[in-house]
């Protein structure tokens, strides 16, 4: 029997086609997994503030600027007025801090650049999870170690569950100290 | 709390969008200026675009993407974060506060608490430390916030001429009228207002008056109590009826009034609901209802008799006769029943419960009765020995008395001759309201200077030359005193929206006669110079500043103020009374608009869209009348009618109502405006041009002709009635049923016998378990009235969309509750249930097993969930659930409704940021509000112990004002919900399903004698 072009193709180029495209895929898809789950986004902030000279170095709490986490869903970005309890005597004169101190005196919003962020149907609760004695760096990593903050954690909803579901074996410390149980698995729990 | 943020900073902009628009950054500012940021097409990255990311499957999506876009940017922005410059202490981004502050309607005042979110009041719920409202609030205070956020207030002043308006400034028109005003000479000013309800506020108009001779103040109130005030002052003296002790009467004889509907306030509900409780150890009362229209009154009564309204004074004055004892050939009791065919043997029952329960039972004559009625129903309570009924405490406190009809003539007459310099309208609308006999629309144009305070375009800014924008409630500083001994206060929660003005700074800038005198605080500081006058005559203990700050955390202070008890009864107001005879033709009564109340409301979606509590009929008013009166006229319903009195005619579509007696046209006032923006304008139809001024002894009732008009007008309801001659339909929700009704005085012998008597169950699988709390609702149809408070709540906690009547009509309204009501009886006199029907949160429900996305599941504290996200919209759920309580967005009504009014930027405002508002294509339904359960679970763990029933009160519970609606731990057998679930009369709808429902209605008890 002859040979077709179309059996040509059928037999030698399509696999191969498709083996460059699997290829392709497979090496995409892994090696896009911190993209697309955004680990190790670390953007440029509008001044440069360092969680490492502050947290780290100098101890200083984080719920001294996060003031809400404890208290409600949000976290809370401290307001400029909170950072110039220090700076309006601490190292008025560096470049930094002149940047602060002009958004502070022109009464402007520093405009951060968000970092972590979960999809708005979800309703996070910060204070559910502090009061339960999870540590900021459950989530967020090593912050005090960082000059410049990135993701460092998925931030998915099959995070949130394998976290939820394993909860008292992940932490057995808790369990008596603050009473920590499961987290709720059931849809309400974080949309509604 | 008074130096708030809002009070502080100056008003940048009309509205904010942002936290950097609020504090005015000129970036934004200038950002404003251009359609398009600079640089907006470089880099463009639709990659960024994205936001959503669905687990695994989506991941896969994604890589995809990112194969065939390696070349774009790695990461995605995820937006910025931007806290406060300088965070106001009391703030908490997340974390709502509280403030108690009053709102008002035309007429009346509630002490409230205004939930508030990073400075925007998103909630408005009663206040629970007021001694006499208890928290609970009325559907229209609650829907007042939507003025607030009204895309189509006047934002700016307007000055006008022959109706086209163009900007001006306040300068501008504080100039003009001051020098109108200065310059009036021997001519008149008017000051047109509402019922003033503010001591502060008339000290201010005392002194406008003062500063400007010939200036003079007309007050008045559409939906006024003139008749009852009136006939109270000739049989007891003092200046105005007190309202009832609804809690101490056994037996209520209600004469065409509809005080648990349009006619009452939530102190009446509240009240008479307490003798409808189960729960209670008093006994019930009983209702008889004598009206001619059917009444949200005549529904919730256990007697209803069918009587014209021009018959009643032939009613009462026969009643008073057999009361006394009194033969009397012109007013017999057995006469007037014969005449118009009254049961006797009800007629009987009502005599000998008046009789028996003297000093507990209570004739009470409705507001639109003209005076005479009162006159003899007051004689029939002294006779009864009822005066201790009358709740002199609480007497209604008068700042201005309204200006009486001549007033008024003298008034148009004045303008008309051109004696009249100036009139202000202080958000009133006269021109809508007064009867077109009275000329004031005409008499308007020959005035000099017309001005109208107001936050709407309205008719009677129309008419004027400057309209000047005022603050809304929540933006405003003020007092209000409406009953004695409790001054209610009202603070701003927020930063005026708009470039208007409290209505009271601008006349007291009118009084120091320069505009430059205005600013945000003059009115601010007189009302704390008023209350400092107010400080030293209460005695108290503190100095005046723990004294206003406790008065404005509290929302009102109280003190003790003696007031006249009730005179003895003057038996010479019984003589020279005018009878009235009834007539034998067409009648026409106008009631009170449930919905819209005199206009003003015209324009809120919210209520427009509130099924009518009798009819439910939305988003329209009509002709009411009885089967019997319709085929007489040959109409249908949807037909049209012309209704004649004298010269004045009105053409109404046609609703016939079960109930209603014959001959008589039953029509709600304040529909018809012909300026109330998108939304309220030429919805239905006004039939205050029936009204004659020259009427004023009997302003509500007019002998009319009907005839059938041409054409036909779709009515929109979302219940059609049952039909009463088909027996399959009869009685329906008896044999389903859906409604358990027994007899009270069986129950009261034996409590068994209004026992429910269900299908002993039996499951094949094993029932789930629920540890911990169990949510579950328990709700009381004996001290449900219908008034629909709930559904307000609902809407407004639970970001509800409003679809406009198109979509109504066809069955896609988005009201999560609803109030369910059946008929049973005949089509003459029908007996009416009512039951609130929301979702029931169902064990087995049957939502859950069709979804093919598990989209609707349950949770382990027994709520039916809805996961928006997950939603395809197939709709299987909403068509496997038995008691039709969810709904589907079939479109995103924000965008489609009226114009997309309701997507401009300043009523996003109003939305509940803890819940999601749903677009086209998913489902939703009640989620027995999951966002409080949730806030209480975080409120537990801070406080480190286990989450308690008790901890959450959800919205339509929170309002209610008959306290009908309870909800909590079914687990905890300790908790109210629990006694409701156990109570002999509790029952389930349509248990036999097997759904396992976890809301209990309490079966109907009705008090009739058998």
């Amino acid at each position: 029997m002859k040979k077709t072009v179309l059996d040509y193709a059928l037999r030698v180029y399509l696999p191969i086609t498709l083996l460059i495209v699997l290829v392709t895929y497979s090496v995409t898809y892994f090696a896009s997994r911190n993209e697309r789950y955004n680990i190790g986004y670390q953007p440029t902030q509008p001044i440069n503030f360092s969680h490492e000279l502050h947290a780290g170095k100098m101890g200083i709490d984080c719920q001294y600027c996060h003031t809400g986490v404890a208290k409600g869903r949000q976290a809370v970005i401290p307001a400029a007025n909170t950072c110039m309890n220090c700076h309006s005597v601490a190292r008025k004169d560096k470049p930094e801090i002149i940047k602060l101190t002009s958004f502070y005196n022109e009464d402007k919003p520093i405009p951060w650049e968000r970092i972590h962020k979960l999809p708005e149907h979800v309703y996070f609760n910060h204070s559910v999870h502090v009061n339960k004695g999870l540590e900021c760096k459950e989530c967020h990593g090593q912050v005090q170690n960082m000059a410049k903050v990135a993701q460092v954690k998925s931030f998915m909803m099959s995070d949130c569950l394998a976290c939820h579901r394993s909860a008292p074996e992940k932490y057995p410390h808790l369990v008596n100290l603050t009473g920590l149980k499961k987290g709720p698995e059931n849809c309400s729990a974080c949309h509604r | 709390m008074d130096n708030n943020l809002q009070q502080t900073q100056p008003p940048a902009t009309q509205y904010w969008k942002s936290l950097e628009e609020l504090a005015g950054d000129p970036a934004v500012l200038a950002g404003k200026q251009h359609e398009f940021q600079a640089g907006v097409t470089d880099d463009f990255d639709p990659q960024a675009m994205s936001g959503i990311s669905r687990r695994k499957f989506l991941a896969v999506l994604g890589a995809s993407a990112a194969f065939t876009l390696a070349s774009c940017k790695a990461y995605r922005d995820q937006g910025k974060i931007v806290p406060y410059n300088k965070k106001p202490e009391e703030i908490l981004p997340g974390t709502p506060n509280y403030y108690a502050s009053t709102v008002t309607t035309h007429g009346e005042a509630c002490s409230v608490l205004i939930r508030t979110r990073e400075g925007r009041p998103v909630y408005l719920k009663g206040n629970p430390d007021h001694p006499v409202t208890q928290g609970k609030i009325s559907s229209h205070f609650q829907a007042s916030i939507m003025a607030l956020y009204n895309p189509e207030r006047v934002a700016s002043p307007l000055k006008g001429e022959g109706g086209n308006f163009s900007p001006a400034t306040w300068q501008e028109a504080d100039t003009e009228i001051i020098a109108a005003l200065k310059a009036l000479g021997g001519k008149k000013a008017a000051l047109v207002v509402n019922r003033v309800m503010s001591p502060t506020t008339r000290q201010v108009l005392d002194s406008l008056m003062a500063a400007y001779p010939g200036t003079s103040v007309y007050s008045y109130t559409l939906y006024n109590e003139s008749a009852r005030d009136s006939a109270w002052k000739k049989t007891h003296g003092g200046n105005a009826c007190p309202p009832i002790k609804w809690h101490e009467a056994d037996v209520v004889v209600a004469l065409e009034s509809d005080f648990l509907g349009a006619e009452g306030d939530i102190e009446t509900e509240m009240r008479y609901a307490q003798r409808r409780d189960v729960m209670g150890d008093k006994p019930f009362n009983r209702l008889y209802a004598v009206e001619g229209p059917m009444s949200l009154t005549g529904m919730n009564a256990d007697y209803r008799l069918r009587l014209r309204p021009d018959a009643q004074f032939e009613f009462a004055m026969s009643l008073l006769n057999e009361i006394k004892g009194a033969s009397d050939a012109e007013y017999s009791l057995s006469s007037v029943a014969k005449k118009h065919g009254l049961s006797e043997s009800v007629l009987k029952l009502l005599v000998g419960d008046l009789k028996a329960n003297k000093g507990k039972a209570l004739v009470y004559a409705g507001s639109r009765l003209p005076e005479a009625v009162h006159v003899v129903a007051n004689a029939i309570n002294d006779a009864l020995g009822s005066t201790g009924l009358y709740h002199t405490a609480e007497t209604p406190v008068e700042h201005i008395p309204a200006a009486t009809p001549e007033q008024w003539d003298a008034l148009v007459s004045d303008m008309k001759a051109g004696n009249v310099g100036v009139v202000v309208h202080l958000d009133s609308n006269p021109v809508y309201h007064f009867p077109a006999d009275l000329g004031y629309a005409e008499a308007l144009g020959k005035v000099g200077l017309v001005v109208s305070l107001t936050k709407e375009h309205h008719e009677t800014a129309q008419n004027s030359k400057y309209v000047l924008p005022i603050h809304h409630d929540l933006e405003s500083w003020n007092d209000y005193k409406v009953r004695p001994g409790i001054q209610l206060l009202q603070q701003p929660v927020i930063q005026p929206l708009h470039d208007s003005r409290q209505q009271e700074a601008a006349l007291l800038t009118w009084i120091k006669g320069d505009s430059a005198a205005h600013n945000e605080k003059l009115y601010y500081d007189y009302l704390v110079g008023a209350w400092k006058q107010l400080h030293p005559k209460l005695n108290l203990l503190v100095d005046f500043q723990t004294f206003w700050n406790s008065a404005l955390h509290d929302g009102f202070v109280t003190y003790s103020e003696s007031t006249p008890g009730v005179g003895a009864f003057k038996g010479a107001a019984l003589s020279g009374l005018k009878a009235i005879k009834p007539g034998s033709d067409m009648l026409v009564v106008l009631q009170r608009g449930f919905n819209v109340g005199d206009g003003q409301f015209a324009d809120n979606g919210w209520l427009q869209e509130f099924p009518h509590p009798v009819t439910k009929v939305v988003w329209d008013n009509y002709a009411a009348i009885s089967p019997a009166t319709a085929k007489e006229l040959g109409l249908r319903n949807d037909d049209q009618v012309e209704v004649t009195v004298g010269d004045r005619k009105v053409v109404l579509p046609v609703f016939i109502q079960p109930g209603t007696v014959d001959k008589v046209i039953a029509v709600e006032l304040g529909y018809g405006r012909e300026h109330a923006g998108t939304i309220g304008t030429k919805v239905g139809v006004n039939a205050g041009v029936l009204r004659s001024h020259k009427q004023q002894d009997n302003p509500w009732l007019y002998a009319a002709t009907a005839v059938k008009a041409s054409g036909r007008h779709h009515l929109v309801t979302t219940q059609t009635h049952h039909d009463f001659n088909i027996p399959r339909e009869q009685d329906l929700h008896l044999k389903r049923k859906i409604i358990h009704e027994a007899s009270y005085q069986e129950y009261a012998k034996d409590p068994n016998s209004a026992a429910f008597h269900g299908h002993h169950l039996v499951n094949i699988t094993k029932m789930r378990e629920y540890e911990g709390v169990k949510w579950a609702m328990a709700i009381d149809a004996n001290k449900c009235t219908g008034c629909g408070s709930c559904v307000i709540a609902c809407n407004l906690e639970n970001n509800v969309p409003i679809v406009g009547p198109e979509q109504v009509d066809r069955g896609r309204e988005m009201q999560w509750m609803r109030i369910d009501r059946y008929y049973s009886g005949t089509a003459d006199e029908p007996v009416v249930s009512q039951q609130v029907m929301l979702c029931q949160h169902c064990d087995n429900a049957p939502c859950e097993v069709v979804c093919p996305v598990n989209a609707t599941n349950h949770s382990p504290d027994g709520l039916n969930q809805m996961a928006y996200n997950r939603c395809v919209g197939t709709r299987y759920c909403s068509n496997n659930c038995p008691y039709k309580v969810r709904r589907f967005n079939f479109f995103d009504y924000r965008d489609r409704f009226a114009k997309a009014l309701y997507r401009k930027d300043v009523h996003q405002l109003i939305h509940n940021p803890e819940v999601t508002v749903r677009s086209r294509g998913v489902m939703e339904k009640c989620t027995f509000c999951v966002q409080r359960i949730m806030y209480a679970r975080q409120e537990a763990i801070k406080a480190k112990r286990d989450l308690k029933g008790s901890d959450v009160v959800v919205a339509c519970q929170e309002v209610c004002p008959s306290d009908a609606i309870i909800f909590g731990d079914a687990n905890d057998p300790e908790s109210k919900v629990s006694q409701y679930r156990k109570h002999v009369t509790g029952y389930h709808v349509l248990e036999e399903f097997n759904a396992r429902p976890n809301v209990t209605y309490v079966a109907t008890l009705r008090n009739t004698h058998a």
